[in-house]
């Protein structure tokens, strides 16, 4: 037979134009073109809209809108649900986990999925519009799970990290690249799974993989042509300030953790972005690494047109615990003094000044903590660590921290925050090895409790004392959202999302979404209807946070709540 | 036990190499590794194609020199109809594959690691067609971390 004899079988063509769900067009309507950086700073005017990763650049994740109130909410009930689904074979096929934040423009959604997944959605019936497919490796080194937390909007662009370590520019309209720049060294270990913030003229994002040994750092780039701007490293060379606080002989400042893994937040007053620093490496051996191991487990305030680091406060100098700093630094005011909260792995709420980084107070938020103590005067006296080679000890909170990565919230309005908290413990033994670049480096055996495992949704004043408590078999897991309707979402490892009263805790709303809760829920508006939305799809590092969820099934849906559409609306943003 | 030479042998002799033999499918990655060649503008061009009766993609490893595009050509010279599902920047790109045809993609892959593409018709992925782009090479220096350089596996 001649090659003239086979049948044309033609060009391959995009999967998404077999889906069905392409809406008409594949354009979306031009909401992101006028989307400045000075409607951005102002994004609590438009509450109709989920700007950022936060909702604003101030990391409340506190919205307005107060159509759903504690009145109503028991009424609310799934507007629409968007399937991801996957098909042929991911990378972290058995870790992936729906994680992102969506964003929300004038009715059109934007959600990033695990495995290099970006969609465009109809924010009122949740047709999909576009679709992005980032190839990902599968021999890709992911600490954590395959997730991705979500994008950034600007410009006509959405901007989103990829876990082999790309920061993309996509056309908000069509879906297709504008540009794309590499930015971590995957053969070292490094990857992205961040949600980008946009400050300016600048895409900010930070690195992954402190549990490879690698050394975290921020980058910026221009939005519009994707120039790199600067790189803030977060473990200082010899000679750099900080560096008095890594062993003067060796290499291990080069191979010292402190990943910005998650997003950032910004005062456009002191011109700072604030993030959180991740662990240093290895994990749990503290004896190649002597000293407090500046900027890890920090946080670092960075000025945003420069990238230099202009303070920084440490919660867990010399961390053995992996007690990352990594989670949300949330920007408040109180008697004229403008504030930074900060609710930490290793158990205690840290509440700075945050435009010099001088300590306000400390107060533990989880009841058992034994691995140490805080003063309030911020002196840290370790108590129980891996310290001798093989010799096991127990030790609360457990490496993923009395509050993991998942965010907080705080309402201006009740003037409190509202912590998803995580009470478990974990038994570590010290194992030394050797650094191998693009291995594990934890140099230790960890075992994560699987019974005694509780949780809590708790309301702390702004001086650390608890107002409520909502007590769960199980720990918390996922973000929570604080409206105007003196509402608090927060939902379940089980897969209930959960609507209390936000000023006493009543529990007024439950749904089973059929999969675990680890994401970030927000809301929106769309001609004067409040919606309510969250990603579900439990998976991730369930192993450190919540290993007797293992065997749950994973999913993949976006699910969006409203008020039936016959009710009269009141408070129409 | 078994050496690396003896393996090919010891595949077809078990009948692990073959459809319905020992196992119901052809073993994954029991196949051929192959690479792609590069034109002078930095395309990269190669052919994998289903030989009859075989289940599997030919090569079943194809490796390319660096990230960046790849023309592939895909043959299926087997008598049945299959399909590919193939890894790309932008969105993954599928083509059927009729009795005795020859299609084309174009892919994107920025590298560096090994990337899945299959089959998903029937359960051709478990029954051997399942094979791996591998994408050689280092990110761009700018990328890359400012620190000495570090001990690698042995």
């Amino acid at each position: 037979m001649t090659t003239s004899d086979y049948v044309d079988a033609g060009e391959a063509v995009d999967q998404g134009r077999l889906s069905g769900k392409v809406a008409g067009g594949e354009i979306a309507p031009p909401v992101t073109e006028n989307l400045t950086y000075e409607r951005i700073l102002d994004a609590r005017s438009e509450p109709e809209n989920w700007l950022t990763y936060y909702g604003t650049y101030d990391g409340q994740r506190y919205s307005t809108l107060d159509q759903i109130n504690t009145e109503n909410v028991s009424r609310i009930g799934p507007a629409w649900i968007f399937q991801a689904g996957v098909s042929g074979i991911i990378a972290g096929t058995s870790t992936y986990s729906f994680e992102a934040t969506p964003i929300v423009v004038d009715g059109v959604m934007f959600l990033s999925g695990w495995d290099g997944w970006v969609w465009a959605l109809d924010g009122r019936t949740g047709k999909e519009i576009w679709r992005y497919k980032h190839a990902v490796p599968f021999d890709v080194s992911l600490c954590c799970g395959n997730v991705n937390r979500g994008v950034a909007v600007a410009s006509g662009k959405v901007f989103f990290v990829t876990a082999n370590a790309h920061v993309i520019a996509l056309d908000a309209g069509t879906g297709k690249r504008v540009w794309d720049k590499t930015y971590g060294d995957v053969r070292a270990g490094e990857s992205g799974t961040l949600a980008p913030i946009v400050v300016k003229n600048l895409v900010i994002v930070g690195s992954s993989g402190g549990e490879f040994g690698v050394r975290g750092h921020l980058d910026a780039f221009d939005v519009e042509t994707g120039e790199h701007q600067w790189r803030s490293y977060m473990v200082p060379k010899p000679g750099e300030p900080g560096s008095e606080s890594w062993p003067a002989d060796g290499e291990a400042w080069a191979r010292g953790g402190g990943n910005c893994w998650l997003t950032g937040t910004f005062d456009p007053e002191t011109n700072l972005l604030y993030w959180g620093t991740g662990n240093p490496a290895p994990d749990f051996d503290g004896g190649v690494r002597e000293g407090d191991n500046l900027y890890t487990d920090s946080i670092v305030a960075i000025d945003v047109d420069s990238g230099q680091i202009r303070w920084h406060y440490q919660c867990t100098p010399h961390d053995v615990w992996d007690y990352d700093s990594m989670s949300e630094c949330i920007l408040f005011e109180r008697d004229g003094r403008k504030l930074l909260a900060h609710f930490d792995k290793n158990g205690y709420m840290f509440v700075l000044d945050r435009t010099n980084g001088e300590r306000v107070s400390i107060t533990p938020f989880v009841d058992r903590i034994t691995w140490g103590a805080i003063s309030r005067d911020g002196q840290v006296v370790p108590k129980i660590y891996p310290e001798e080679e093989g010799v096991e000890v127990h030790f609360y909170p457990g490496p993923a921290g009395a509050k993991e990565w998942t965010h907080a919230a705080y309402s201006p309005k009740t003037g409190w925050f509202y912590v998803p908290i995580q009470d478990v413990g974990a038994t570590a033994a010290r194992r030394r090895r050797e650094f191998r670049e693009g291995i594990p480096y934890w140099s230790a055996g960890v075992a994560v409790d699987i019974e005694e495992a509780v949780g809590y949704l708790s309301a702390f004043d702004a001086d650390g004392n608890e107002k409520w408590r909502w007590r769960n078999e199980l720990p918390m897991c996922a973000s929570v959202l604080a409206t105007a309707g003196d509402l608090v979402f927060a939902g379940e490892p089980s897969g209930e999302f959960n609507a209390y009263d936000a000023r006493t805790g009543d529990l007024l709303w439950q749904f089973q979404c059929g999969s675990g809760h680890h994401s970030s829920p927000v809301t929106y508006a769309i001609d004067g209807r409040q919606y309510i939305a969250v990603p579900v799809g439990w998976g991730g590092w369930a192993e450190g946070f919540l290993p007797g969820m293992l065997g749950a099934g994973h999913g993949s849906a976006l699910i969006v709540f409203a008020l039936p559409e016959q009710t009269p609306s009141r408070g129409d943003h | 036990m078994t050496t690396l030479n003896d393996r090919d042998a010891l595949l077809e002799n078990l009948g692990l190499d073959a459809q319905n033999k020992a196992a119901l499918g052809k073993l994954l990655n029991t196949g051929n590794i192959a690479q792609a060649s590069e034109g002078a503008d930095g395309r990269m061009k190669a052919t994998v194609r289903i030989n009859p009766d075989e289940i599997c993609w030919d090569p079943s490893i194809l490796v390319l020199p660096h990230g960046g595009d790849l023309d592939l050509e895909l043959i299926n010279d087997d008598q049945n109809t299959h399909c590919a599902l193939l890894p790309s920047n932008g969105d993954k790109k599928f083509i059927w594959l009729v009795n005795h045809s020859k299609g084309r993609a174009s892919l994107n892959l920025d590298g560096p690691g090994y990337y899945w593409y299959s089959s998903p018709s029937g359960n051709d992925e478990g029954r051997g067609l399942t094979a791996v782009i591998v994408v050689l090479g280092d990110v761009p220096p700018e990328a890359r971390l400012d620190r000495p350089d570090q001990p690698r596996p042995f």
